[in-house]
């Protein structure tokens, strides 16, 4: 595929926060020639953006840049997440119909714990509004047509903001009953609390997320009032602070259904923001998988505390259900990647339970106090002490030598608690750690593939994250995938994923419309409401500054079979909506169903639920560049030195180590071998080859 | 003979199983249409070896879990063990043959490998419609045969092979079968995974190797829960209540009598005393529900899920340890052909005894009186073109107060865990439409050092004509309050047209048949949960929050909390008068 040649110079940095680091890469392109520089700095949890910039400020003196030369700056962030699980938002007032003042408080009446007596209902003890600053006013819209039974009291209204202004609230939400039908109440309501309460934070829940079914949308508006005025603050802050440090570039932020966006747009709908943290990763594997010719990868990005899972198929990013999009189990209908994540990673806790089961994780010794082998006070063994006791981790080499670790604590701690109470010895009991830590991933891996019709032996595992390349191969094994990927930064995955996002703008209309019996009356109504939303989305990136040919439209309608509850997304045809293409979108969604539940019926009306426009403004992708071409096998000049390393078989073998900073492409390494760079280490177990590609990046295979 | 598997290979299959049986429960409510299986989730899968042992369940609603065996062990008396081949799809639902309650219709299909019966996959699901004397739910009816279809371990497939006269008799046997066929083949769809999945198990580490690995597993889960049991004093802990009445005869109330026999590790719940059986649907089939109320109340008690992160796997492990004794012809075993249809709220009554009667020794791990009922109302009616609708809603109800926290307000409790429907959805979809959906405020809740939990108040207004079966109870028994704690309140039903509200009826809990006009309004208030702890323990902060959130007055907290608050001008309105409020408690205690 042929880019247009570019022939200005440009500087784009990408920087993404973790819990423990803050990831940044910087790509300075100068006519064709490109250049990347990676860097990572601890992060800043009490205020990530001291972080960021100094992060920025460094990577610029690396590259040898000013920072006024940066001219695009992509932010990944886990402020907005982090707000809603530790429940540190904005007092929230919420304006809503009368009779249904309780429903955030009710919720969907499922309690989390079947079998339990204790168990906590988040949504009534930690609520996004209390019951206090949830007023119901007189008003009524009624289905199917959203015609108003009762006008809306707007002395009502007027009322109840003076109350929230008297109260001193941050934040107003405004969410009615069949507002989707109707917005005309929800507006006039929130004009009234705006001229009430003029500094306030105030949105409507037909604003944030224009679709069927209450309690979901009543919940994503009120966290969108709950985490917008403090995300608001952040993201002025980071500006504030980058341009003081001299980047004048627009930053754009990742959201969760994978593209990026404006600061301003995000302070609007900061609901959007909730999963920037993890979706840099999956974009990065995407670009990864595209760049070694894979396009169907399944990515799992491996933590200390945690793992998360994606699928990508045919290149392109797999959107959660939205009956499943939820942050700390309070439902948010917006898209999301589908992204799964479980509570297995290198500090995850071996122990033997009370009943003699042999069990490892979810606990995790995090970073504080860490793995036992850190020497940092854990006594605990972890998933990293295993791979150290199997010498799989060199203790000399472990960030480059940054970290000092200590074998002997790591088995230790193995003999202790997993070894001797089970009879096992310390190699045996580490082995089996690892074996039920990959054995627990791989079952998240089935439940993100297997049973979402995907098979795995089609698709390409790239393990990232700092310890995702000890895993590839064991997990590749398990689930059967066709190969494995090691990329050439796995520890920075995410920060490169940011360079290859594209702006992304999601509109919605609910129109519940049987669409095998649709006529022309139903054509017109469709056209005209995505006609609406392209016109939205066009007035968006026109004030984004995207010229009109870097502008793309996907028509979405979101179906589901007469009677179900839950739609799939089926795509609409370009062109005029016809019977013909109404047509094609009943197939789609019939190769959906069948490919999501294994089955699809053919003699069932399909009812379409929600329109929706993505609109896309496409930026310059990240060029990384070629390395020299090696060709060897086994080069001798990457090795370093040769350790007795143990496999998943219980072989012994004498490994060699490879600097990965030396292979070239087109080189190959045979197993038994460990490929090593700074912070990420790769096993290439007996009986695999891996296979060093043009960019870098490694392919491992039997 | 096998060999004891390691525990690495444990870990492994018993992840294996637990996974199987999420994903064949996930097909099934996603797959299906009718709400109370896609929305509700009330379903159950698993598999099962060839003794009927539970080897792994979906983690869905708990009044499933736990039933799937009784219905094997009915289908054996009309297949026996060598009568099945592969391909084969049985469907069951006869109370008296195992199953939980009629409309509760179970999919089994065989698992073979190598030629060898290995086990079972299957699933229940909570039917909408299987022909009934009334749409949907039924209470007074004279016997069995009044609740429709009975479908007593009968092919569907026959080694593959689609017996259409069975899917036309069932299409044609029920009021909605565009939601029932579909239901039917969204379960054969979870029943067909769970084969193909469990055969993938028992290839990769064949057969002896995987059914050696469930025994530990079960050996395990029992291990557990009878460590648990065993720290309880040995002993007879009893307690009882009484149900409203029957449906039919009014005012006859009916004895719950609950005795729990701690003896060892083991344990024996015996429900002697309870009221005979009814002439109505409001018995309760003795396999498929009495006995798993009683699973349920064990597991939840002693390996509550919240309080223990150690996963325990969810299999016949957990029931071992619990013996279940009911007299035959008592509510809770009645003698064919008695009804059993309406059995949810007894079920309820006894898992909250068996809490009630080991509070005492277990003051840490029980609760205080919970509504421990089901509001099940099926509002039903005929479209112009002919077709009926009926649409089956669970309302949720409250727990009592607990040892360190409050009883959850509108939530579902004990043996249910089903999802509300969006109102919206049923607005656009039904000839139906809410007018209220709120926590309770005509009352106060159960005060206590934990308070008890709020009940909701849901009001349904029919757009055309129709007509409403309501299953519930415990409008007369109050939930208690324990260890200081005050009693929570009773359920209500309203009848009343929305054009004159000055005529508001005052129903039972359980009617059926009601004929609606146009403008008829439904309102059900459910019972709350009782207070645990002296009241006048309560955290002020929190006495002041439940006064701001509208949960209980002033004068209230005032009297029962002893909580003296002072008016503030923040727009919030009160603020805690600490000296004022330490010196009407000591005048209190």
């Amino acid at each position: 595929m042929a880019q247009p040649r570019d022939r200005s110079i440009a500087t784009r940095v990408g920087v993404d926060v973790g819990g423990t680091f803050t990831d940044l890469v910087l790509e300075r392109r100068d006519g064709d020639e490109a250049r990347i520089v990676v860097h990572k700095v601890p992060s800043t949890p009490s205020d990530q953006s001291i972080g960021v910039v100094r992060g920025v400020t460094e990577i610029c003196r690396i590259a040898g840049i000013a920072p006024d030369e940066i001219t695009l700056l992509f932010h990944g962030t886990t402020v907005a997440t982090n707000m809603v699980i530790e429940r540190r938002g904005a007092e929230v007032g919420m304006i809503t119909t009368r009779g249904f003042r309780d429903i955030l408080h009710m919720a969907r009446h499922k309690r989390p714990h079947n079998f339990s007596l204790q168990f906590d209902v988040p949504w009534q003890s930690a609520p996004l509004v209390k019951r206090r600053n949830r007023i119901a006013v007189t008003e009524r819209l009624m289905p199917p047509d959203g015609r108003i039974e009762t006008p809306l009291d707007e002395d009502e209204v007027r009322a109840a903001a003076e109350l929230f202004a008297k109260r001193k609230l941050d934040a107003v939400v405004i969410a009615f009953l069949f507002s989707f039908l109707n917005n005309a109440h929800e507006q006039r309501a929130k004009e009234i609390v705006q001229e009430v309460m003029p500094d306030a934070y105030v949105c409507a829940s037909s604003d944030v997320v224009n679709v069927i079914r209450e309690y979901e949308r009543f919940s994503t508006v009120a966290m969108n009032a709950y985490i917008g005025p403090r995300t608001a603050s952040y993201l002025q802050q980071l500006e504030g602070r980058l341009r003081e440090a001299g980047v004048h570039a627009p930053v754009r932020i990742m959201q969760s259904n994978g593209g990026i966006s404006t600061v301003e747009n995000s302070i609007r709908r900061p609901v959007g923001l909730l999963l920037s943290g993890p979706a840099g990763g999956v974009i990065g594997a995407r670009t990864t998988g595209e760049a070694c010719g894979r396009p169907n990868v399944i990515t799992i990005d491996i933590g200390g505390t945690s793992a998360d899972i994606s699928v990508i198929r045919d290149g392109q990013l797999t959107i959660k259900n939205p009956r499943d999009t939820q942050v700390a189990l309070l439902p948010v209908l917006v898209p999301m990647l589908d992204i799964d994540a479980i509570g297995a990673g290198g500090g995850s806790i071996a122990y033997v339970d009370a009943g003699g089961a042999f069990r490892v994780g979810p606990r995790s010794a995090g970073a504080d106090p860490g793995p036992a082998c850190y020497g940092q006070g854990g006594t605990e063994p972890t998933v990293t002490d295993a791979q150290v006791a199997l010498g799989r981790l060199d203790p000399d080499q472990f960030l480059g030598g940054d970290l000092k670790i200590d074998a002997a604590l790591a088995r230790q701690s193995i003999k202790t608690h997993i070894a001797d109470p089970l009879g096992l010895s310390v190699t045996d009991a580490a082995l089996g750690i690892l074996r039920i830590v990959n054995n627990n991933m791989a079952l998240a891996i089935n439940a993100a593939s297997v049973a979402k019709g995907v098979d795995p032996r089609q698709f390409t595992l790239m393990a990232f994250g700092g310890a995702g390349p000890l895993h590839g191969v064991a997990l590749g094994e398990i689930i059967a995938a066709k190969d494995v990927i090691s990329p050439l930064h796995p520890g920075i995955t995410a920060a490169i994923g940011l360079l290859e996002t594209q702006l992304q703008y999601e509109y919605t209309r609910s129109v519940l419309t049987v669409l095998s019996r649709a006529g022309a009356d139903e054509y017109a109504m469709l056209e005209d409401s995505f006609a609406q939303m392209i016109a939205e989305g066009a007035a968006q990136l026109e004030s984004d500054g995207i010229a009109t040919d870097k502008r793309h439209y996907q028509r979405v309608i979101e179906c589901r079979y007469v009677g179900q509850g839950f739609e799939l997304r089926a795509r609409l045809p370009d062109g005029p909506v016809t019977a013909a293409s109404l047509d094609a979108v009943i197939a789609d969604f019939y190769e959906v169903h069948k490919q999501v539940y294994g089955h699809a019926f053919d003699d069932q009306l399909v009812e379409a639920i929600t329109l929706r426009v993505i609109a896309t403004g496409a930026t310059v992708p990240l060029q990384l560049p070629a390395i020299p071409r090696g060709g060897r096998t086994d080069p001798a000049e990457a090795r370093s030195f040769v350790r007795e390393t143990v496999f998943d078989d219980g072989q012994v073998l004498p490994t060699p180590r490879y600097a990965r900073g030396k292979l070239l492409a087109d080189d190959i390494v045979r197993g038994p071998a460990i490929i090593t760079q700074h912070n990420s280490t790769t096993i290439v177990p007996p009986g695999y080859t891996a296979r060093v590609l043009s960019h870098g990046d490694i392919t491992i295979s039997r | 003979m096998t060999e004891t598997v390691d525990p690495i290979t444990l870990q492994v299959i018993g992840g294996a199983l637990h996974s199987i049986a999420e994903q064949m429960g996930n097909v099934l409510y996603r797959m299906s249409y009718s709400s109370i299986i896609r929305e509700s989730q009330d379903l159950g899968a698993g598999l099962f070896d060839r003794d009927f042992n539970t080897l792994a369940e979906s983690d869905s609603t708990p009044m499933h879990i736990g039933s799937l065996p009784g219905y094997l062990r009915g289908i054996e008396k009309s297949i026996p063990l060598d009568a099945w081949k592969p391909g084969d799809v049985v469907i069951h639902n006869h109370p008296y043959y195992g199953a939980s309650h009629s409309p509760d219709i179970a999919i089994v299909m065989p698992v073979f490998n190598d030629g060898e019966l290995v086990g079972f996959s299957a699933n229940t699901a909570h039917h909408v419609d299987i022909g009934a004397a009334t749409p949907g739910l039924i209470i007074d009816v004279p016997d069995v045969y009044s609740e429709g279809m009975l479908l007593n371990g009968l092919k569907l497939y026959d080694e593959g092979r689609r017996n259409e006269t069975l899917w036309r008799y069932i299409r044609e046997n029920t009021r909605v079968p565009s939601l029932v066929m579909g239901d039917l083949a969204a379960q054969v769809a979870s029943a067909e995974l769970g084969v193909r999945r469990f055969q993938e198990l028992l290839a990769q580490y064949g057969t002896a190797t995987v059914i050696q690995a469930t025994r530990q597993l079960m050996d395990y889960s029992e291990a557990m829960l009878r460590r648990e049991i065993a720290k309880i004093p040995d002993g007879d802990y009893t307690a009882d209540g009484f149900l409203d009445d029957d449906g039919r005869n009014r005012g006859k109330h009916l004895p719950v009598k609950v005795t729990v026999r701690v003896r060892g590790d083991g344990v024996e719940v015996d429900l002697t005393g309870s009221s005979p059986q009814v002439p109505t649907a409001f018995n309760v089939p003795f396999e498929g529900s009495t006995k798993v109320a009683c699973y349920f109340a064990f597991r939840a008690l002693l390996l509550d899920t919240y309080t223990n992160t150690d996963p325990i796997p969810a299999n016949e492990g957990s029931f071992r340890p619990v013996k279940v004794t009911a007299p035959p012809g008592c509510i809770f075993n009645p003698i064919m052909p008695a009804a059993a249809e309406a059995r949810f709220s007894q079920i309820q009554r006894v898992a909250d005894c068996i809490i009630k009667a080991l509070a005492p020794v277990l003051p840490d791990r029980c609760t205080a009186g919970n509504a421990a009922t089901l509001s099940f109302a099926a509002y039903s009616g005929v479209r112009p073109s002919g077709d009926y609708w009926v649409f089956l809603e669970v309302n949720e109800a409250a727990m009592g107060g607990r040892p360190n926290s409050d009883g959850p307000d509108t939530v579902e409790e004990l043996m249910r865990n089903t999802r509300n429907n969006p109102i919206e959805d049923l607005g656009m979809h039904l000839p139906l439409i809410c007018d209220r959906y709120e926590v309770r405020d005509d009352v106060m809740p159960g005060a206590g050092k934990f308070r008890g939990g709020m009940g909701v108040v849901k009001s349904q207004r029919f757009i055309g004509a129709g007509s409403i079966t309501h299953e519930a109870d415990r409008h007369d028994d109050v939930p208690w309050g324990i260890f200081g704690g005050h009693p929570g309140h009773g359920g209500r039903v309203e009848v009343y047209n929305a054009a004159d509200r000055s005529k508001v009826g005052q129903h039972p809990a359980k009617f059926s048949g009601l004929l609606t006009n146009p403008g008829d309004v439904m309102s059900y208030l459910s019972p709350c949960g009782g207070g645990y702890g002296n009241p006048i323990e309560r955290d002020p902060a929190k006495v002041l929050d439940d006064v701001l959130d509208g949960f209980i007055d002033p004068p209230h907290a005032h009297d029962v909390y002893g909580v003296v608050l002072k008016p503030v001008d923040d727009g919030y309105g009160w603020a805690v008068d600490l000296p004022a409020t330490e010196k009407r408690r000591a005048g209190m205690s």
